[in-house]
């Protein structure tokens, strides 16, 4: 095999998944049956302006995109009516489509009273990777969405202890997640590796990091916010 | 940034310098006010490499004395990006890295993983298949269970309950083994059906485990839940309420020892589970103790499930019957031309999704495990696949619930939220 | 060294002189070679750096049905400094690479290292931004392990290859097997050209058997064909 011939076959590895130009899956402002759902009908009833789109996906599940400036109002008003009671987010996830598209966030929510599950998406443009952090709702939801941080580098105002997760503090080739990340990290392997073995073992160690989360005023952490290009 | 390593808190006396002189060390820094004891607390770090931790996973603790102030755990010493590379591979070829994420239940992330895509491109799958997937799942969390016992036994001085249980968990490989061909990584599952129907006589197998494993499970009952020791290291710790419980994501037998009885197979049936006769274990104090007593019962009932599986399992084809989805027999191919260019389609360029979202949660081993996939109209690859990973949840708890207890409390919460690391860190 | 000075004939301070050098072992050294050896490869401690799959295999070989106990490897030494073969079990992401570089740099020596499973052996299928691409770019390895995961068959087979690689030492050539440049704690065990050929894309395996042969901190040339 020549080289070209093997670079050809990297370049068909690395250009992962295909993106149609359709706006797929985004909030197109329709609004699919809503009768299915009490909690849909309930939500455009009292949050309709803020609704930006719902459907119905994979047969059954309900899907809601409103607007990312009122998520945590929204959320509050799930979790605590009486009639609806979403006391458990079972998850808090983003996605990237490419192509410039917005970052959706997603909330996963179940009703242990009701028995019901719902979908709560957020549209977050690009250049606006911002949205409330909904850890006073929810405690489940402070790794959520510090691992969504950590691998979208979408900030979550308010968080309490807002820092890289799963990749290392001083990880610098950006947020892995992202579609215009390449699947092998932006620096050669054995920058990487160099890197790597710069990493101080004792970081973790040090006292100022016990002191982190303690004040939920404190949003702004002392360490492990040097964010990479993302 | 300043940076200090541990900080011993002793009460030195500054004038023990071998020449008399005040001794100027960076454990004990000139200008430092002499010690007050018990003041200021003292860190440590355990992991992330320790057999305690049960994998990669870094506490660090801040101590006084011997009781947990403050634990905050670091995770992401695993992280093998498992999200990144589905992007990468066609619906098929994900099922190989779904069972390498939580390795303790291999099979229970591989059916999930196929009933995601299913629901999201509407295949309903055949009778059969839906009770061999059952059988795998009950019998994977009967191997995860028996990992969990085995460990937090011998992280309680225990040392008998982990042979006992790899004795049995021998059994279990062995059946992974005749039924897939790999002890641990199985990858038996595929779209639309099973990578093979069961072998000839795997289910006497199954039924000569089920026979003897409830003695074996009364054993390690016998060794544990009425052992002075082990009631002493577990009762009362460890305990949260069940409203904090569901607030913060607890999900599976952490949460159902707290008294909640929130089990997906109740709650969001799939594969006919509520035809099943199965009873859902509820603790009462959320301690580490309710825990244990959880998992087991879980064994004791996954028994009676796969008796009834066992029972009720109906012959047919394992595979849906729809060229799009399921490969042609290899007989087939190598003589018929429609079906080795189906084979050929279907290998090269995989399953074509609708359009959507689709988030298919499950009763996992180690609570709510849920997969949610977004696919583009068309598409062979998913546009993104998340794994809700039930164990970093329940680890997120940990600094709550370890809080003002001992240190080798800590060892055995972490321990009774039975985690698994390559499914925290993913 | 020590043994060296009260041997008869020895006592020169160079590592070829003396009864070491090219007359070949004695009667007297061979047979010591052979006790050291001997205990040596029956006692070895392992020190289990289990992150992932292959950990639970690891486990099982420990557990009754293949006892690993029955080659001398009764105890599991989860302290570095009471081990000699540290068994990397599982995939190593970079963010753990310098705890295993650690742990290697913590062994005293003599110490061997065995690698367990594709992922540490080269990265398996995780040729991804967090894996490391095999556990050779950051420590040496006597002896890979085949397999996703490997059967504790496997496992107890790569160590009697240990075993078999101790029956082969010789105290003449001591400075030899234990080999070690300071300077390269807490280093890569490659040098950069190493590591892209070993890590590139299709390209791993090819060298490795190169690279584990070598002194660590060597400096070579890199094959042509190396992928940039
Ligand atoms: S080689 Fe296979 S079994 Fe071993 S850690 Fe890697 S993925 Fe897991």
């Amino acid at each position: 095999m020549t080289l070209d011939e093997t670079k050809a076959g990297l370049d068909a590895v690395e250009e992962g998944p295909h993106l149609s130009e359709k706006s797929m899956g985004s909030s197109d402002g329709k609004i699919a049956d809503p009768d299915g759902h009490p909690s849909v009908v309930a939500l455009l009833l009292r949050f309709g302006d803020s609704v930006s789109g719902h459907r119905v996906s994979a047969g059954t599940q309900h899907v809601v995109w409103i607007d990312s400036a009122r998520n945590l109002e929204v959320l509050h008003w799930l979790r605590d009516d009486q009639d609806h009671q979403y006391d458990m987010i079972s998850d808090i996830t983003a996605v990237d489509y490419g192509a410039g598209r917005p970052i959706d966030v997603v909330y996963q929510l179940f009703s242990t009273v009701y028995k019901r599950a719902l979908r709560i998406r957020c549209e977050l443009p690009l250049d606006g990777l911002e949205i409330d952090s909904i850890v006073e709702l929810w405690s489940a939801a402070n790794w959520l969405e510090r691992e969504v941080y950590d691998l979208f580098g979408v900030t979550f105002r308010k968080h309490p202890d807002l820092r890289r997760i799963l990749m290392p503090h001083d990880y610098e080739e950006g947020h892995p997640l992202r579609k215009d990340f390449p699947l092998r990290g932006r620096f050669s392997r054995a920058e990487q590796t160099r890197r790597a073995l710069d990493q101080s073992v004792e970081h973790s160690y040090i006292a100022e990091e016990m002191d982190l989360g303690r004040d939920p005023q404190q949003a702004v952490p002392i360490i492990g916010t040097k964010d990479g290009d993302g | 940034m300043s940076k200090r390593t541990v900080e011993f808190n002793v009460g030195r006396n500054p004038e023990m310098g071998v020449d008399g002189s005040v001794v100027d060390s960076p454990i004990f820094p000139f200008d430092m006010p002499e010690p007050d004891l018990g003041t200021e607390n003292m860190l440590i770090n355990i992991g992330p490499q320790h057999p305690a931790t049960h994998g990669v996973l870094r506490l660090v603790c801040e101590l006084d004395g011997e009781t947990v102030k403050r634990v905050i755990p670091h995770i992401g010493y695993l992280h093998s990006s498992f999200e990144k590379l589905g992007e990468y591979r066609t619906w098929n070829q994900i099922v190989p890295l779904t069972d390498r994420m939580d390795y303790l239940a291999p099979l229970i992330y591989n059916c999930v993983y196929v009933m995601t895509v299913e629901k999201l491109m509407g295949i309903e799958v055949t009778e059969r298949c839906k009770v061999v997937r059952v059988i795998c799942m009950e019998m994977d969390r009967i191997f995860s269970h028996l990992l969990w016992l085995g460990t937090t036994a011998i992280d309680v001085g225990a040392f008998t309950p982990f042979l006992y249980a790899f004795q049995e968990r021998e059994r279990i490989y062995q059946l992974h083994e005749a039924f897939t061909g790999a002890r641990i990584t199985t990858s038996a599952t595929r779209v639309g059906g099973m990578m093979a129907d069961l072998p000839e006589g795997w289910t006497n197998g199954l039924q000569d485990f089920l026979d003897t494993f409830p003695k074996t499970l009364e054993e390690i009952d016998r060794l544990l839940t009425r052992n002075q020791i082990h009631i002493g290291r577990s009762q009362g710790i460890g305990a949260i309420s069940a409203e904090d419980a569901i607030n913060s994501g607890f999900t599976g037998a952490n949460l159902r020892a707290c008294g909640v009885d929130y089990d997906v197979r109740k709650d969001q049936p799939y594969y006919d589970y509520e035809t099943y006769d199965f009873e859902i274990p509820v603790g009462q104090y959320g301690d580490c103790y309710d825990r244990y007593l959880c998992r087991m019962e879980e064994m004791r009932q996954s028994v009676s499930l796969l008796r009834q599986a066992l029972e009720r399992l109906p012959g047919g084809p394992i595979d849906v019957e729809d060229p799009n989805i399921s490969l042609p027999s290899k007989t087939d191919c190598m003589s018929d031309m429609e079906s080795m260019i189906h084979h050929f389609k279907l290998i090269t360029e995989g399953i074509p999704a609708p359009e959507g979202d689709c988030y298919m949660p499950i009763e996992g081993s180690k609570g709510e495990l849920g997969m949610y996939i977004v696919a583009e109209e068309g598409g062979t690859k998913p546009v993104r696949w998340r794994i809700r990973p039930p164990s970093l949840v329940n680890l997120s708890v940990l600094p709550k619930l370890a809080e003002e207890h001992l240190v080798s409390d800590l060892v055995m919460i972490n321990a009774s939220l039975d985690i698994v690391l390559g499914e925290i860190d993913r | 060294m020590g043994l060296r000075d009260v041997l008869p004939g020895g006592g020169t301070s160079s590592v070829t002189g003396g009864m070491f050098g090219d007359g070949g072992p004695t009667f007297l050294t061979s047979k010591i070679d052979w006790i050291i050896n001997w205990s040596r490869r029956n006692s070895l401690w392992p020190m289990p750096f289990g992150t992932a799959c292959c950990a639970i295999e690891m486990m099982a070989s420990a557990a009754s049905n293949y006892d690993l106990a029955r080659f001398g490897m009764e105890r599991m030494s989860f302290s570095p400094r009471q081990a000699d073969v540290l068994i990397c079990a599982g995939r190593v992401p970079y963010k753990l690479a310098p705890v295993l570089r650690r742990i290697w740099d913590q062994m005293p020596q003599p110490k061997w290292c065995v690698s367990m499973g594709a992922c540490a052996s080269s990265g398996g299928v995780f040729d991804v931004y967090s894996m490391v691409q095999g556990i050779d770019t950051i420590i040496p390895v006597d002896v890979y392990v085949p397999g996703c995961p490997p059967r504790p068959e496997g496992l107890i087979y790569g160590l009697m290859m240990i075993q078999e690689k101790i029956r082969e030492e010789s105290l003449s050539r001591h400075f030899e097997h234990r080999a070690e440049d300071p300077s390269s704690v807490a280093r890569p065990h490659a040098n950069d050209a190493q590591v892209v050929g070993l890590t590139g894309p299709f390209g791993n395996s090819t060298q490795q058997e190169e690279l584990s042969n070598k002194e660590s901190g060597a400096t070579e040339e890199p094959p042509e064909e190396l992928i940039p």
